[in-house]
């Protein structure tokens, strides 16, 4: 480990652009993860040093941001009736402006004078440089205790509030049984409990399906290797350790499609729900099958976008005629919570709904113009990725915790169906409740909507 | 844990710095992947690389911002005097203020993390580029110019970012942190630049004859 003196200059070959200038080119691990350069126990001494300052600065961050006290919207639940739904504006205002003041200036004007409110830029990974998968307590707690299988990190821990995350463990509804609502039992669906929650549900390729995708393999941050982030060597990581139960946990990731490391954003856990309605997958990969996911999602091991250090680590290679279909119709079979209140069309039942949520869907259609991505009639979404150019209002290459914030380019819409359920919102999950993404909006597209005309929008999106 | 833990004497002068290095506010250099960080690393705390340690991608990132910001400098002289338009010979005199203040602070870090900068002199690739300069004059030369540069400060916006992610030592953390900004306003006007080019290309074009 001494023998530092490296070449260098070896590292700086040729890079031919588009002009046909040269400039100097990048180290290789620019790319490519590097190989650990000390011992598993040094890395781990060094890490469980930093986490109680790594943990604080993170903190740090949030409270600038948000405001992270637990305040539920009155007499809303997720849709297993297992937890409340936070309400209010969460994104704290820089000093100086309101909501009003900030909404009648120009990008430009926000972005010269740096008032874009903090929480609206880009959510750093709660270690940046290290990244990987960050499982949140109640997942780690409970697959410890079903399976014996440990997905706690020395370096890091979860950094959001638990109140800010979606409900644990979620319910599963399925396309094929509508009539028997929630199926989970209020478990939590791991290796140990699936057949005898499901045999006489499920098909046999279903079951076969829901196996694997409930079958630990090893992982970036969790394998047997020194380049690891678990205390022991580890079983791997399951699908469902962050789908938990087909939804989302809130688990958290960094995009395995942008590189150097400072600039990966943060990706927040999608869920599963309605996935047979999409066309194209992840928020940048724009992937165009189940198929395709599933089977890239193991080989690279789930995010790092580095096959190379996948297979070091041992990569698990589905059968893409036998297993990879099975894994899609077991997710392909997941329907989204049920929306009493709306039509078979995506609109609301006016002889249901409150005339707030009525106004709600007016403007939802109307000045607020969110119909033209999030379409009613296609589950909320229009199987396009937009860019919402938030970078007209900040200044671009600042960094935040490690974060480089650049722009977010073209990102996936989103379905809007089941919304409440799944918090953090946005792709990298910067966004603490539906009032901060009406915020958000009103100022992206420049709606310049009224208070009243908000708690609008948000009652309507709570009925999806 | 064969880390070499400073002498305490040592770690005592450098609390302040320690400190600083340790800093909570998610504004300052966040920490690295301990795994990036070799065995010989000394420590003012655990897990805190003392100043001036740094890693292969820190000496990496030094040789490189160092060649290129001297190669951002010569290229900026020439342009000053060289450049037909008036904009690309304001946007070379950018360069020279904008990239002589990061090289100077660049050198003192070298001797902070007690890496030689290469000779004062152009690196093959700049070199190459200096050569078709030289070559060029009038609109082309103000073309190529503007060109080379939005190429350069690609490659540098990326080779900071790969600091920020990659480095071990807080300072020189701290000056690519500071500087990607203005990288990324550099790039900017060069691409700024290069439209406004290409479109008066087009205009007298269509204004002459044929
Ligand atoms: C570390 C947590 C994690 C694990 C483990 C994980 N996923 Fe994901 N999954 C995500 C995140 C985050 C996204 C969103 C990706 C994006 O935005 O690009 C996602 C997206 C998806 C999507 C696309 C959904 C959509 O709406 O476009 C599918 C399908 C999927 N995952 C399936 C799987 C399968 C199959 C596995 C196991 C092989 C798996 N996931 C393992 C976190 C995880
Ligand atoms: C130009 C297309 C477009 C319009 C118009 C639009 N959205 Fe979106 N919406 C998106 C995209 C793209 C995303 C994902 C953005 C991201 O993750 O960075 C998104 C995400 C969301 C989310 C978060 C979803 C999640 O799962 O995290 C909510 C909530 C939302 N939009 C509500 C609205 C509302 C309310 C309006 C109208 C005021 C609106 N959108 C208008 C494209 C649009």
């Amino acid at each position: 480990m001494r023998s530092h003196s490296p070449a260098v200059s070896c590292l700086f070959g040729f890079l031919v652009c588009a002009v046909g200038a040269f400039a100097a080119s990048l180290p290789p691990d620019g790319s490519y993860r590097p190989l650990p350069a000390a011992p598993f126990d040094e890395v781990k001494g060094d890490d469980e040093a930093q986490k109680p300052q790594v943990m604080q600065r993170q903190r740090h961050l949030l409270e600038e941001r948000y405001d992270l006290s637990d305040r539920a919207v009155p007499n809303v639940l997720m849709s297993g009736g297992r937890k409340t739904v936070q309400g209010g504006v969460r994104v704290k205002l820089p000093s100086g402006v309101t909501w009003d003041s900030l909404a009648k200036l120009s990008p430009d004007e926000i972005r010269e004078r740096g008032v874009l409110p903090e929480g609206f830029f880009p959510l750093p990974h709660v270690k940046q440089a290290t990244g990987g998968q960050v499982f949140p307590n109640e997942e780690i707690d409970e697959i410890q205790r079903q399976e014996q299988r440990n997905l706690r990190r020395f370096d890091v821990d979860f950094d959001l509030p638990d109140h800010f995350t979606p409900e644990f463990p979620a319910p599963i509804f399925l396309t094929t049984h509508p009539e028997l609502g929630d199926v989970s039992r209020g478990q939590l669906v791991t290796i140990k409990n699936f057949y005898e929650l499901f045999v006489g549900i499920l098909t046999p390729v279903q079951l076969e399906g829901m196996r694997l995708l409930l079958t630990p393999f090893p992982q970036e941050e969790f394998n047997q290797t020194e380049d690891r982030k678990s205390a022991d060597q580890s079983l791997g990581v399951t699908c469902l350790d962050c789908h938990a139960n087909f939804h989302t946990n809130g688990a958290f990731h960094q995009t395995p499609d942008v590189r150097p490391q400072a600039a990966r954003f943060r990706l927040d856990t999608v869920s599963l729900r309605g996935l047979f309605n999409q066309q194209i997958h992840g928020s940048k990969r724009s992937l165009r099958s189940v198929e395709d996911f599933s089977q890239f999602e193991q080989r690279t091991a789930y995010f790092n976008g580095d096959q190379m250090s996948a297979q070091r680590k041992g990569v698990h290679l589905p059968n893409r005629f036998d297993q990879v279909p099975m894994m899609a119709q077991m997710q392909n079979i997941i329907d989204f919570p049920p929306a009493p209140k709306l039509d078979p069309t995506g609109h609301l039942d006016p002889m249901k709904a409150t005339p707030q949520e009525l106004a709600g869907e007016q403007l939802f259609m109307g000045k607020g113009r969110c119909s033209s991505c999030h379409v009613p009639e296609t589950a909320f979404m229009d199987n396009n990725m937009h860019d919402l150019q938030l970078e007209r209002f900040y200044r671009i290459g600042q960094t935040r915790n490690g974060l480089v914030i650049l722009p977010d380019g073209p990102i996936k819409t989103l379905t809007l169906r089941g919304i409440k359920d799944s918090p953090p919102y946005l792709h990298d999950g910067r966004l603490l409740t539906l009032a901060d993404t009406v915020e958000f909006f009103n100022l992206v597209l420049g709606l310049k909507l009224s208070q009243p005309e908000k708690e609008n929008l948000v009652a309507y999106l709570l009925t999806l | 844990m064969t880390r070499l833990p400073l002498l305490s004497l040592l770690a005592v002068s450098l609390c302040a710095y320690a400190a600083a290095a340790q800093s909570t506010d998610p504004a300052k250099p966040a920490p690295g992947n301990p795994a990036g960080s070799p065995s010989d690393t000394r420590e003012t705390v655990p897990g805190v690389p003392a100043p001036g340690q740094a890693n292969v991608p820190d000496r990496a990132f030094l040789r490189a911002a160092a060649l290129g910001g001297r190669a951002e400098v010569q290229f900026g002289k020439l342009a000053e005097t060289k450049a037909a338009s008036e904009a690309v010979q304001n946007f070379a005199r950018r360069m020279i203020h904008d990239h002589s203040a990061a090289n100077d602070r660049l050198s003192s870090l070298g001797a902070h993390v007690n890496v030689a900068l290469p000779p004062d002199q152009l690196d093959p690739d700049h070199k190459a580029i200096r050569a078709r300069l030289d070559s060029e004059s009038g609109a082309n030369f103000d073309k190529e110019y503007v060109n080379t540069q939005i190429a350069d400060h690609q490659a540098t916006a990326q080779l900071f970012e790969y600091e920020i992610g990659s480095g071990q030592d807080a300072q020189l953390k701290a000056f690519a942190s500071d500087e990607l900004p203005v990288i990324f306003e550099h790039l900017q006007m060069a691409r700024a630049l290069s439209a406004t080019l290409a479109a008066e290309t087009m205009a007298s074009a269509s204004r002459s004859p044929n």
